[in-house]
Order: structure tokens, then sequence, then C-alpha cells
């Protein structure tokens, strides 16, 4: 019954979504005709590929719950990337720089994920903290410069296209998601991430293995941080250290437009993904009318607070 | 209900630890720099303190009481714009000030209807109010620094009072109001019983949604008034004003003892832990550190301390097992 309602609401908010999506798009063209062409789709869809990896593990650590959130995500990006170009300068392979990504990005994942279930410090102020290591280490690293040097083989993937659609979206943003749409929807471990969210005690009532579910996750956020950084190297043609700055922010906001309850326990990726494509092709839209940036973090601001405020009175009413 | 209120001893372990903490940089770093254990550099790290510990105030109340607000720094940011705007339009400097506290005292407001009334959690909503906030200062600003602002209000906070500075005074006063206020009102009480369990204290009767909203509305009030502070040293708005004060605020909150889990204030530790922050950023500045570490050594003390809280914590629990 429950799995039934949820269908239902994931099935409404994939709908809402898809129509702010298409008024956004009327709304851009009407402003200014030559906006949308394939040119500007490859471009949303590249400028997709980071957030919606970020978002996809923001989302799966505030479904299982335990007043979880990852603040830390944008500062994991930034490190995991800057760290692995670091490596690289001094002298290790070339080869090794992907893995070294996600690698770096796994290991802070589970320093979170460690603080979180085994130190038991709230996640809202152990991922603050970690953002301001993670990030203010990025910046201090390199004092503050961006690191050049990315080989050709990785710029060729990272800025392809197929059909005019990015290769890093295709063969890895887009994977992503659906393994963890498999995941969450037909295995037991899907299973328990919504139970943990729904309620953690009747969760650990029956035999989940909540702790170790928990620290898996803020691993697995941490990894595809790490991937998200990658990607920016790989795109970019060099390790930038800010590149994760207010990803925690657009995250959240991706999170919470796709549907995903704060609380946990409610929500799914594929919501998610829409949400996340409504919001880059808004800041492209946004971008290409020479709206500042900075204006951009407070539109994003003003949409978490009214996606929140929107569902709590939807969710009262019911 | 009636035990969370704070009958304890006024300097607890919690305190002493700070202080032995706070002797030991001194000490340390008086050996490593011969710039560190100067006359003016005590000047400048008291000086370096004002605004934080006015925000670091608000935030002990909100933690205890269960909140949260990383937007205070950009609030303190928005009150100092509207003085230097005042400033800058030859309004008397008593007025401007107190209009950027009114400011102060709004955004507060504001923060707290969209967290009390929107029903949204504190993190959340106030990391959504940091955009509009930031993007609210970068509008006022439009692109460039207020800066060269007329030295009336820096002249009006000079004044000394029987040989005290004014900054002093305020500080002292608002931390001995709020003291008072939490120990000897309900309105401390209350707020630690919110902090406890939002629901029993509502079902106790307290009026939960005033308490929150109040405490926020004090909190602003607050960031306001450091912004009086802020003006009058540094005498300019630039565009990054109060980007790394909230955090700051939390870590020297949680240092101080006030536990983040609501339920437990203490102001004391609150200044030894705004202090030892501040000793250890001007100590490590002096002995060579880049500033761009500043940040990574906030975080880091903010989980270090939390971890050795968890790991004796979870030690605590294993002898209790071990006795039983």
């Amino acid at each position: 019954m429950i799995a039934l309602r949820r269908m239902r609401g994931q099935n409404l908010v994939l709908a809402i979504l898809a129509a702010l999506w298409v008024a956004t798009i009327i709304g851009l063209s009407a402003l200014s005709p030559a906006m949308f062409n394939a040119g500007t789709l490859t471009n949303i869809l590249q400028f997709s590929t980071i957030l919606s990896l970020v978002a996809l593990g923001q989302t799966l650590v505030i479904l299982s719950g335990g007043a979880g959130i990852d603040l830390s995500i944008g500062g994991t990006v930034s490190l995991s990337a800057m760290l692995a170009m670091l490596a690289f300068k001094t002298g290790m392979p070339i080869a090794l720089v992907p893995p070294a990504c996600i690698l770096i990005g796994l290991l802070l994942g589970a320093i979170n994920g460690l603080l979180v279930t085994r130190l038991r410090i709230l996640p809202l102020i152990a991922t603050l903290g970690t953002l301001f290591i993670y990030s203010g280490s990025a910046l201090a690293l390199t004092g503050g410069a961006a690191m050049s040097g990315v080989p050709a083989w990785m710029l060729a993937w990272g800025r392809g296209t197929i059909a005019s659609l990015p290769l890093p979206f295709i063969t890895i943003a887009l994977p992503a998601f659906i393994v963890a749409g498999i995941v969450l929807l037909w295995t037991a471990w899907g299973r328990w991430i919504y139970a943990m969210g729904f309620n953690e005690r009747s969760a650990r009532l029956v035999g989940i293995p909540v702790d170790r579910v928990r620290f898996l996750i803020y691993t697995i956020s941490g990894g595809l941080g790490g991937l998200a950084g990658l990607i920016s190297l790989a795109w970019l043609g060099s390790g930038r250290p800010n590149i994760g700055q207010n990803l925690e922010l657009e995250s959240l906001t991706a999170a919470m437009l796709g549907g995903v309850a704060i609380v946990g326990g409610r929500g799914g990726v594929g919501g998610v993904l829409a949400a996340v494509l409504l919001l880059v092709t808004l800041k492209t839209g946004l971008l290409r009318l020479n709206v500042n940036t900075v204006w951009q973090v407070g539109i994003v601001g003003i949409l978490l607070i009214a996606v929140l405020i929107a569902d709590r009175l939807t969710t009262h009413r019911r | 209900m009636i035990n969370v209120l704070p009958r304890g001893a006024v300097v607890e372990k919690r305190e002493l630890l700070l202080l032995a903490a706070c002797v030991l940089a001194i000490a340390l770093f008086a050996i490593a720099s011969p710039f560190f254990a100067t006359a003016d550099n005590a000047v400048t790290i008291l000086r370096n303190s004002v605004e934080l510990l006015l925000i670091s105030l608000g935030m002990s109340l909100l933690l205890a009481m269960g909140g949260v607000d990383v937007s205070i720094g950009t609030v303190m940011g928005l009150a100092a714009f509207v003085i230097g705007r005042l400033l800058t339009a030859a309004v008397d400097p008593s007025l401007a000030a107190l209009a950027g506290i009114l400011a102060g005292t709004a955004l507060g407001m504001v923060t707290g209807a969209v967290v009390v009334f929107g029903r949204i959690p504190a993190i959340v909503a106030t990391l959504g109010l940091l955009g509009v906030y930031k993007a609210a200062i970068y509008l006022a600003l439009g692109g460039a620094w207020l800066s060269g602002l007329p030295p009336t209000l820096t002249e009006m906070l000079q004044v000394r009072i029987v040989g005290v500075p004014i900054a002093v005074i305020v500080i002292a006063l608002s931390y001995g109001v709020i003291w008072l206020a939490m120990r000897r009102t309900p309105f401390g009480l209350h707020l630690l019983a919110v902090g406890n369990s939002e629901e029993k204290a509502r079902l106790q009767g307290v009026n939960t949604k005033l308490i929150q909203f109040s405490t926020f509305v004090i909190s602003g009030t607050l960031a306001g008034v450091a912004a009086v502070f802020y003006i009058g040293t540094y005498r300019n708005v630039e565009m990054t004003i109060g980007s790394t004060l909230a955090l700051d605020a939390i870590a020297a909150v949680v240092l101080g003892g006030t536990s983040i889990l609501g339920g437990k204030c203490s102001l004391l530790g609150t200044v030894l832990g705004v202090l030892l922050l501040r000793i250890l950023q001007n100590g490590l500045l002096l002995v060579g550190v880049p500033s761009l570490w500043q940040a990574v050594v906030t975080g880091a003390l903010l989980i270090g301390v939390l971890s050795i809280e968890g790991l004796s914590g979870r030690l605590q629990l294993k002898f209790a097992g071990a006795t039983q």
C-alpha cells in the first residue's frame, strides 16, 4: 500500500517537473528566441552531469533518514579532483588519475560515514565541519590556483558527444541513475534504505544493519562526488579548487524538488534527475540572458524554500 | 521537565579545560613567535573577537534550542550594508546604528518565520536563505565594494565609559542579560525544554513556536549589533562579508560545551570557545601558516572536539556495560 502511494507520488512529481520544464523552456525562448538548439541541449546535459551525480549521492543520504544530509559533497568534488591532480604532478602515472579520483572520493565519504555512524555526530554538523576541511584543503593545497595538464585522451572522453549527447552523461551519470533506481526499487538493499528512512526504530527491530548501510551510503555519496570531480577534470581540462562551490545547496534543492522528503523514506531517483535537468535548464537560460551567477544562487535558494513550504502545505492537507 | 533547569556549578569541568587550552595555546605561540605575546596583538585578538562573540551568543541559544542558522554571517552583512549606506548619506551615526540593529531583527524574523511557520528543518531553510541573502548582498552592492565610509560611527564607538571600551560593555550586557534570562526566567527553561524534545515541551504546555521564533529574532538582533561594530572597525562592506562567521560561531559554541542535540547551554563556554578559536587563528597566521588554511583549522577543531566527545561517550557506554 505504502509502495503504491509512493509510486503515485513519484509520477505526480515527474508530471509537475515536466510541466515546469516545458514552461521554463517556453518562457526562456520567448525572452530570447535563438536560445534553444542542439548545441544548447549538449550544453545543458554537460552541465547536468556533475550536479546529477552529486544530487544522486545527496538523495541516497537523505532517503536513508537519521537526519541524513551531506553538506560536504561540494568539498569532496573539489578535493578529490585536486588531490588526484596533485598526485599526478608528483609522479603518479596519468592512467591512475581516474581511479585515484574515485578512491579519494570514497575515502572522504567514508570519513563522513564514520563520523555519523561510529561517533554519533549529527550529520549536519559533521558534514558542515568536513565541508570546510575538504573545500578549504582543496583551496589551500594549491594556493587557490587551477592545475592544468589533463591528458588529451581524458579530454576526448570528457568533451566528446554521441548524437549531441555528452559522453560523460551517457557513460557515467545515466548508468549511475539506472543502477540506483534498480537497487532502490527491486533489491533488499533498496527496501532497507526506505525502511531506515521511514522508521529507523522499527528498521533496527526487524534486524536491518542500519549503521552498516548508512556508512556505505555516505561512502557511496563520496564516491559519486569523486566521479563528479573526475568528470570536471576531463571536461574542463584542469583541476579547479572551487569547482564544488554551492553544490551542497544545488544538490539539496534538486533532491527536494525531485520529491525526496527531507526526513527520509520517501522519494525516488527519477524525480531527482528530472529536477537536475530543470535546474540546469533554468541556470543555462539565465546565463544566456546575462544574469549574474550570484543571482542564480539566490534563485536556487528561493526555489528550495518554496518547494519545502509547498511540500508541507500539501502533506498536511491530505 | 523541571530537571533541565541549569542548577549546576557556574564553572564546570568543560570551562576549566577550555581555559587550560587557551593558556596552553598562548604559551606555545608565545614561544613560537616573538610577535604573539605583545599588548598590541592581544588587543588585535580581542578586537577580532567582538563580532564573533555577539554572533556566537545567538548561536548558543539556537543550538541549545535544537536549531542552527548557517545564514547568520550574511545577515550581519546585510545589516552592515544598511549602516554603511546610511553613513554615506550623512545620517547621524547613532540612528544608522539603530537602523542596522533593526535590520538584523527584521532578518531574524524572516529566518524565524521560514523555519518555524514553514516547518522546514533549520539547516535546510537557512542554507536556502544563505543563497538568498548572498544574492541580496551582491544586488545591494551592485558588484562594487562599499568602502571609504565616513568615520562618524567609528568616532562614536571610541567613547569609553569609566575607561572601559563600549564594545566590552555591550558584550558584557548582552551576555549578562541572556545569562539571567536563561537561569532565572521561564524563557530559559522553555528554550532548553524545546531543545531536549520539542514534542514533549509542547505537550507540557510550552508555546514552542513562540520560543523558536523569538530565539531566531534574538540571534538576528545580535547579528545587527555585530554589524555596528564591524562597520565601526573596518568602514567597508565587501562581497564576501561574514562568509565564515556562521561556521566559526558553530565551532566556538560546540567547543564551549553547548550540546548540538539541544537542551544544554553554556555561555561562559561560548566566550572561551570564541577566544580559543581566535587565538589559534591569530597564532597560526603569526607562525607562518597561510590564511587559506583557516577554514580547515576551524573545521578540524569542530570535528576533533566532537570526535573526542563521541569516543569518550562510547567508552563510558562500554564501562557501564562491563559493570552491569
